[in-house]
């Protein structure tokens, strides 16, 4: 009985490779997506750079994880990416196309139809005076222009249900329902345009630990059954293993170490990935390492060449003062140190240092 | 065992609205010991910022203490007045406000509002201030030179360790905190509990920590408080209930969180929402959500019942039949 049951999962699989990932275009690429923003007064030459030179892809039915403390550009990214913001430099390609050269009203219709946004408050993103059903709508009118007066109203039912709300709750106002019903409104709103992408910006953050998990299942729901992929942005690593299938770790607008969840969690490279998940684990058996942290935030205003993390890495070397790492393979991950893979060992080889200066110059 | 420094008996606290009393707090007891770290957990709508309120006297109409007393150190705090409390406020206990954007001053400097809350309570000259307001901070880990920050210019992390300085001024025996790490990431969470945890160490005072994640509980309270539709519903060491929580509701809010290391299982969740404590409710409080409700729960309230060394409000934990039939 087993072994019949082994033998056709694994006939399963065997169908299932070449029509699963192959070699193509991902749904969404950016390539040195860049933003700054200029702080201080009318004369003042600072600049923050929320977001630098950043590379990220997304493959179909797939939920990547973007992680990073409170002002690591975070938020910045997913801005950038459902085009609220236009990066000051760099490329975001949707399914081959650069984003940029979007300039008609249809083909912008067309994107924001694609790629929606959840955002973090569901007590601040629903207009009171308005009922539930009334963003859902808007958006089918909108987007799917097709739909009959009656269809959408159809439709608006079936995506409440789909996840997982009466279809009741359309006829309710924001201030009758609890935030994680509101939550899952927010993604029923985005479901309305039939998107591929969602980029869902800490939907978690702001609820109750008892309706944390059912938004978390509600996503792996959306990847599953609607083929949706999803970008998640927390700064929790533990939901991120949770839903994701891959995980971006992000400090101060750069990615620091991308690869695999497990991969990333089970052993990961970056000083600050450390980091991260030992403020998760249990502090008895705690690296100690990072015990003096304080969880300040790194400065972005104009900063220069180096390592951003430098100021809190107990392992900085000399090189991470003057040169910026840039995302390297390292085995399954890529990750961007000048020191990792040489941690734990007893002191870091010199040639390894000078090998990564003469690259860096 | 020595006299606790607070002892909370039969705490009932009601909002009286136009078209409903609705008792948010109901028959709490508890006592916390001279530095003692004591956590109080559950949803948000649960009772757990409203008891504390209570505790502290910051209750501003309509909600108002229906019965019970809180002594502390002797004295019973509901029935003192609002210039006795004064007095004590600051000095002998102090409170940490969830959000510290909203509880500091945006006009005013770090430093002035400290000055503020030395003066109501002490004589002092502006070097003795100064000293005092730069030690704390400085306990807290924030350069002293931060005194002359206004809120704006602190992250948040900051502005809530400037708090917890500011709850430390008088060095008090009691401290409530009531979220206080809510609004923060992850890495800065773990710093300022650690933080607390070793000031409190060093300082002695006690703590009631107010909160709804499960996990901070778990490694930094000595003590905790489970607390569901206005009435404790567990009460017990944080290892016993971490090790074999007895409630499905604390079992529920333990199982809510997923976890970074070992292996990846479903998360449950506690499905649907706390009760409208405006309606009136028959049985258990949590049997609509329980998993493992019996008929019984419908009928019958529970009451605290002691298990081992802790207390928890379940009927499987009691005989069910004899409780039937008399009910």
């Amino acid at each position: 009985m087993a072994d019949r049951s082994q033998s056709t999962r694994d006939d399963g699989t065997a169908e299932a490779g070449p029509a699963g990932p192959a070699k193509h275009e991902p749904l969404l690429r950016a390539e040195g997506l860049t933003r700054h923003f200029r702080v201080g007064g009318m004369f003042s030459k600072e600049v923050l750079h929320a977001v630098d030179d950043l590379e990220l892809t997304i493959n179909e039915r797939e939920i990547v994880a973007l992680v990073g403390e409170s002002g690591s550009g975070k938020s910045t990214v997913a801005r950038l990416l459902a085009r609220i913001y236009t990066p000051t430099a760099g490329e975001i390609y949707y399914r081959g196309r650069p984003v940029r050269e979007l300039r008609s009203r249809r083909d912008v219709l067309w994107y924001r139809g694609e790629v929606a946004m959840v955002f973090q408050d569901p007590f601040s993103a629903f207009n009171p005076v308005h009922r539930m059903s009334h963003g859902i709508i808007r958006n089918l009118a909108l987007h799917r222009r097709e739909l009959g007066r009656e269809e959408r109203w159809r439709e608006a039912e079936r995506v409440c249900e789909s996840v997982g709300l009466s279809k009741r709750m359309l006829t309710r106002y924001a201030h009758e329902m609890s935030g994680g019903e509101r939550q899952r409104i927010g993604f029923a709103q985005a479901l309305a345009l039939q998107p591929k992408l969602i980029l869902a910006d800490e939907p978690v953050s702001m609820l109750d630990v008892s309706i944390r998990a059912g938004i978390l299942n509600l996503m792996v729901g959306l990847r599953d059954r609607e083929d949706v992929s999803l970008l998640y942005i927390t700064h929790d690593l533990a939901s991120a293993r949770y839903v994701a299938d891959r995980i971006l770790v992000m400090y101060a607008g750069q990615i620091v170490e991308a690869g695999p969840t497990e991969t990333v969690l089970s052993d990961p490279q970056h000083p600050y990935t450390r980091l991260l998940l030992s403020a998760v684990a249990d502090p008895r058996d705690a690296d100690t390492d990072f015990s003096a942290d304080t969880g300040e935030p790194p400065r972005v205003i104009n900063p220069g060449e180096g390592c951003r993390f430098r100021w809190r890495c107990p392992y900085a070397i000399d090189t991470c003062e003057t040169v910026t790492p840039r995302l390297r393979p390292l085995g399954p991950v890529q990750v961007a140190c000048h020191v990792a893979g040489h941690l734990g060992e007893e002191e870091i080889a010199a040639p390894a240092v000078t090998e990564i200066r003469s690259r860096g110059a | 065992m020595p006299d606790p420094l607070l002892e909370v008996d039969g705490l009932t606290i009601e909002y009286l609205t136009d078209t409903a009393d609705v008792r948010a707090v109901e028959d709490v007891s508890f006592s916390v010991g001279a530095g003692e770290f004591v956590g109080v957990v559950g949803e948000s709508g649960c009772g757990k910022s409203t008891m504390l309120f209570g505790v502290a006297q910051l209750l501003s109409p309509p909600g108002e203490v229906m019965a019970g007393r809180v002594i502390f150190r002797g004295q019973d705090m509901v029935r003192l007045s609002a210039g006795e409390l004064r007095h004590m406020r600051w000095r002998d206990y102090s409170v940490v406000m969830q959000s510290a954007m909203n509880a500091l001053n945006p006009m005013k400097s770090i430093a002035a509002q400290f000055k503020d809350a030395l003066q109501a309570h002490e004589k002092l000259s502006s070097t003795e201030i100064h000293e005092r307001s730069a030690s704390v901070l400085e306990m807290v880990g924030i350069d002293p030179a931060h005194l002359k920050s206004f809120p704006h210019q602190l992250s948040g992390g900051m502005r809530q360790r400037a708090m917890i300085a500011m709850a430390l001024l008088f060095t008090p025996q009691l401290v409530m905190m009531d979220e206080p790490t809510s609004a923060l990431d992850v890495v800065a969470q773990r710093s300022l509990m650690s933080k607390i945890r070793e000031l409190q160490a060093t300082l002695g005072f006690a703590v009631i920590f107010v909160t709804h994640d499960m996990h901070v509980v778990s490694r930094y309270c000595d003590r905790v408080l489970v607390m569901y539709a206005g009435q404790v519903v567990e009460s017990a060491a944080t290892e016993n209930i971490f090790e074999r929580p007895l409630h499905p509701y604390s079992r529920g809010l333990m199982d809510a969180f997923p976890t970074v290391t070992g292996p990846r299982r479903e998360l449950v969740g506690i499905p649907g929402s706390p009760p409208d404590l405006a309606e009136p409710m028959s049985g258990c409080r949590f049997q609509p959500r329980c998993p493992v409700a019996m008929p019984v729960c419908a009928e019958v309230e529970p009451e605290l019942y002691a298990v081992d060394s802790s207390e928890v409000r379940c009927l499987l934990y009691t005989d069910v039949n004899g409780l039937g039939e008399t009910g």
